[in-house]
């Protein structure tokens, strides 16, 4: 049989294999490249729909923008759907023609004939007889591109056609076999063109083959293992990860934060390496005498005279930028910006180091200076430098020596319209028109503010040690000058789940999917306002929780990404994050942060306190009123044994302890009830 | 044509076993040699080097005590960095864990961590060949001596920073004084007043 193969030489099949191939890789790609992000609430629309502002240099910083979306937009994955997609139309137009082709046809009586295929025995018989009339070779003529042979070719095929469907024993050939002559020969044929095997060609194949799985494979699985061994997960070089860990300092702050950034090898890419060249000694002397001039402090200024080299260039372009310094030339400017994103990547590897070290100042530190890196405003400076239009002396004007403490967007929104149009608009000042531009981003910038954060177990009143502890924050954005309305108490309580719901109880994000069940789209949350940033920047918030006597952090932050509910009428929000309680009953006073990622002076501190009760207390209240005891069968029972498997253990060896103590003694049994008793007056007392 | 036969497959191993040392061998090479470029955890250990240097003195017999302050100098510094290292460990392991850092940093910690356990064994040798017993206590001094050393860091800066705040609140007190009184002549004070 095996010499029976018959290649494909009439390229008939090879298209079948080739459009098989290329449209299993076609379409999940297209797919994956043009399908719209699951994640939800990422979007790219700005936060301000109409604004009219340009910052200083405005065009260089759209053309950085520009730039980094070329970058992204993966053209190479582009052209090779487009040449996908044209193989694949080729081949579907290949298929098409080839069906035309007589061969490979199916032998069809009733199509030669002519008649439909519900005609009866006895009308095939007269329509045959009309048809040999008309067709019989001894009955015409062949016309000018006729032969005999072709009029006697098509009668004996017409002929064999109505044996087919007459004749009883050809019949039968035609409905088994699918011939009249009877079983046609069997043949197997391979879906590939005669030329692949033939002679000449096969040395091709052999180096095809030997390109393809010699070095083609090789190369792309080493480049892909390289490339993912490259980064860290926090998306810098895996040097520049190092470089950071070994530069951490429990007493970094954010002006030291900056020059500990420019270790990474991010920065080298842009202000040395391969554009070492690029650079001359009198740039590096500009921009230090015009940051100097901008007012970085002395300090920062020595620390950035001991680096050397990229380095050096490094610290004074990313000062430069947080300090808005116009360097004067569009190279410098264009490099100023380059740093700026560079940063923050860096920033985010810094922040995850911190996180690990789990001590407050760095963590902080790193938070608000990417507050200051999105926002292009030196630490300790305004955050009314976020207005469009705001700049130094502006502020000044407005705070009026205040102080230190610098005017947030809040209070300054907070004054009256007429006042705030006192203090900032004039001659030297802000124009009518720029002041406007400022007072439509201040009353659109998305202020959190925390109404209310509290601790519970889920289905329990009591918060037990050792148990999963639920530290449930009820927020809502308010804008700068605006008047929120009175919160409806009942928004702020935070009711379990229903029994039933064991997706909620199980902790699953059952909120989301529940909501988009009932149609209601998940808001999606704006670009953050960043004119001096470079890049588009998703905002999000981070709420952690830290113990301000040992400046550590106790729950590492939880990211707010997204809102559940749409975010434009004062919707009250929830968050929750879990933790496991400390083992040891008591107070606990934990300073809860939340911080923006992304704007200054909305970030909200708040004293908040844990309570843990001791479970051999709560088990005497409990065992006074059973309700509140889940019965264990019931789902609630079981998950809070899963839960907090620890505690409902001790709880229950203590209840089996107390009642093997009644068994054996009265007395005690009726002293622990009384203890108890006396447990529950306190407590109402306390209510 | 038999020949060729009985070769072939010869011939095929060879290449085959010829190109898998090569490369395994290549591969071991480099790996060593980045081993080996990588660099090390901690700068260079002056206090030790002055030591030494001062111990191996020829031509002029160095005293005993500056011999033993500069061995003190060495184990306060030794202390600082097991500090370091004892601090970065958990750290070090979690980030690796979640792969935010590489392989590489944590070779190169494991290295400082053999260096060190070396050095302060060596330490403990020197500090018995002075005084049998010191070797127990050595550690203990340096500690404290480091402390010290970090709280007088604390101070230096706060009073630096003092200094720097004081200056600030000065210049805003008189500013504000000229204002009360009516006397500025500045140009952005000027158009405040004039506004009001």
């Amino acid at each position: 049989m095996s010499t029976d193969y018959n290649y494909d030489d009439k390229g008939q099949f090879f298209p079948y294999f080739i459009l098989t191939l290329s449209g299993l890789v076609l379409v999940p790609l297209t797919y994956s490249t043009f399908a719209p992000s699951k994640r939800p609430g990422l979007s790219k629309i700005p936060l301000l729909k109409d604004s009219t502002y340009k910052p200083p240099n405005g065009d260089l910083i759209d053309a950085a923008r520009r730039r980094q979306a070329k970058r992204e937009r993966r053209l190479k994955r582009f052209t090779s759907i487009i040449v996908g997609w044209v193989l694949f139309a080729y081949m579907v137009y290949l298929i098409a023609t080839a069906a035309e082709n007589v061969e490979g046809k199916i032998w069809d009586p009733y199509d030669i004939l002519g008649i439909s295929t519900s005609a009866s025995e006895k009308a095939i018989k007269s329509h045959y007889r009309k048809l040999s009339l008309k067709f019989h070779p001894d009955k015409i003529r062949p016309t000018e591109n006729q032969t005999v042979d072709m009029l006697n070719l098509h009668f004996s095929e017409l002929t064999k056609a109505y044996k087919a469907l007459t004749d009883e024993e050809i019949r039968n050939n035609f409905v088994q076999f699918g011939h009249p002559d009877g079983k046609q020969a069997f043949s197997i044929g391979i879906a590939l063109p005669v030329w692949i095997v033939s002679e000449g060609g096969s040395y091709y194949v052999l180096a095809v083959y030997g390109l393809l799985f010699g070095i083609l494979l090789p190369y792309t699985v080493g480049r892909w293992w390289y490339g993912t061994k490259k980064h860290t997960r926090d998306g810098v070089l895996m040097e520049s990860a190092g470089s950071l860990f070994r530069i951490y300092d429990e007493n970094t702050d954010e002006k030291k934060l900056v020059s500990i950034l420019t270790v990474g090898e991010e920065m080298k890419h842009v202000t040395g390496g391969k554009r070492e060249k690029e650079w001359i000694g009198s740039e590096e002397a500009t921009i230090e005498r015009k940051i100097r001039e901008a007012g970085v402090p002395e300090r920062e200024l020595a620390a950035l005279q001991e680096l050397d080299g990229w380095q050096r260039r490094a610290c004074g372009l990313l000062w430069a930028y947080l300090y808005r310094v116009d360097l004067g030339s569009e190279k410098l400017e264009n490099a100023k910006l380059d740093v700026a994103p560079a940063a923050v990547a860096l920033n985010k590897s810094f922040h995850a180091i911190s996180l690990a070290y789990s001590n407050t100042l760095p963590i902080l530190a790193s938070m608000s200076l990417n507050q200051s890196l999105v926002q292009a405003i030196a630490p300790d400076y305004s955050p009314l430098l976020q207005l469009p239009n705001f700049t130094n002396e502006i502020v000044a004007a407005v705070e009026q020596d205040g102080g230190k403490n610098h005017w947030t967007v809040q209070r300054f929104m907070a004054c009256p319209d007429d006042k705030r149009r006192k203090l900032c608009v004039g001659q030297k000042l802000l124009s009518e028109k720029e002041y406007e531009q400022a007072i439509y981003f201040a009353k659109n910038l998305p202020a959190l503010s925390i109404e209310d954060a509290f601790f519970k177990v889920m289905g329990e009143k009591y918060i037990t040690p050792s148990s999963l502890v639920q530290f449930v924050v009820k927020c809502r954005i308010i804008p700068p000058g605006s008047k929120a309305p009175v919160i409806d108490p009942k928004d702020l309580l935070d009711e379990d789940p229903e029994e039933t719901d064991v997706d909620a109880l199980l902790g699953r994000k059952s909120s989301r999917p529940s909501q988009s069940k009932t149609g209601e789209e998940v808001p999606t949350t704006p670009l953050a306002h960043a004119p001096f940033y470079p890049r588009a920047y998703a905002p999000s918030w981070q709420i952690l929780l830290a113990d301000a006597k040992q400046a550590k952090m106790i729950v590492p932050p939880q990211a707010i990404t997204s809102f559940e509910k749409s975010t434009d009428n004062f919707a009250v929000q929830t968050f929750k994050m879990q933790f496991q309680a400390p083992p040891q009953p008591g107070e606990y006073t934990f300073v809860m942060h939340c911080i923006s990622d992304s704007y200054l002076g909305v970030d909200t501190r708040r004293s908040v306190k844990l309570v843990i009760s001791d479970p051999s207390k709560v088990e005497k209240i409990i065992e006074e009123d059973e309700i509140s005891e889940p019965d264990e069968d019931s789902i609630v029972g079981q998950m809070n044994a899963m839960r907090g498997g620890a505690s409902v253990g001790k709880k229950k060896a203590v209840k089996s302890h107390d009642s093997s103590e009644e068994e054996e003694s009265d007395t005690e049994g009726e002293q622990a009830v009384e203890e108890s008793e006396t447990d529950t007056d306190t407590d109402t007392d306390e209510e | 044509m038999n020949k060729l036969s009985l070769l072939a497959p010869l011939v095929y191993i060879a290449v085959l076993v010829g190109t898998l040392a090569v490369f395994s061998n290549l591969y071991r090479k480099r790996k060593a040699s980045k081993a080996a470029s990588l660099k090390p955890w901690f700068g260079p250990h002056y206090a030790r080097d002055v030591y030494l240097t001062l111990l191996h003195q020829e031509t002029s017999k160095v005293p005993d005590t500056i011999l033993k302050a500069a061995l003190l100098r060495r184990a306060t510094e030794d202390i600082r960095r097991i500090i370091a290292l004892r601090q970065a460990k958990g750290s070090l392991q979690q980030l690796l864990q979640r792969g935010s850092i590489g392989d590489d940093l944590w070779t190169r910690f494991t290295v400082a961590e053999a260096e060190i356990e070396e050095e302060l064994r060596d330490v403990v040798l020197e500090a018995n060949a002075f005084k049998e017993g010191w070797g127990n206590t050595i550690f203990q001094t340096a500690n404290e001596m480091a402390n010290a050393q970090r709280i007088r860091d604390r101070t230096d800066e706060v009073v630096e920073q003092a200094a720097a705040e004081r200056a600030w609140w000065d210049e805003k007190r008189k500013r504000s004084e000229r204002e009360l009184l009516g006397e500025s002549n500045s140009d952005e004070d000027g158009v405040l007043v004039e506004k009001r």
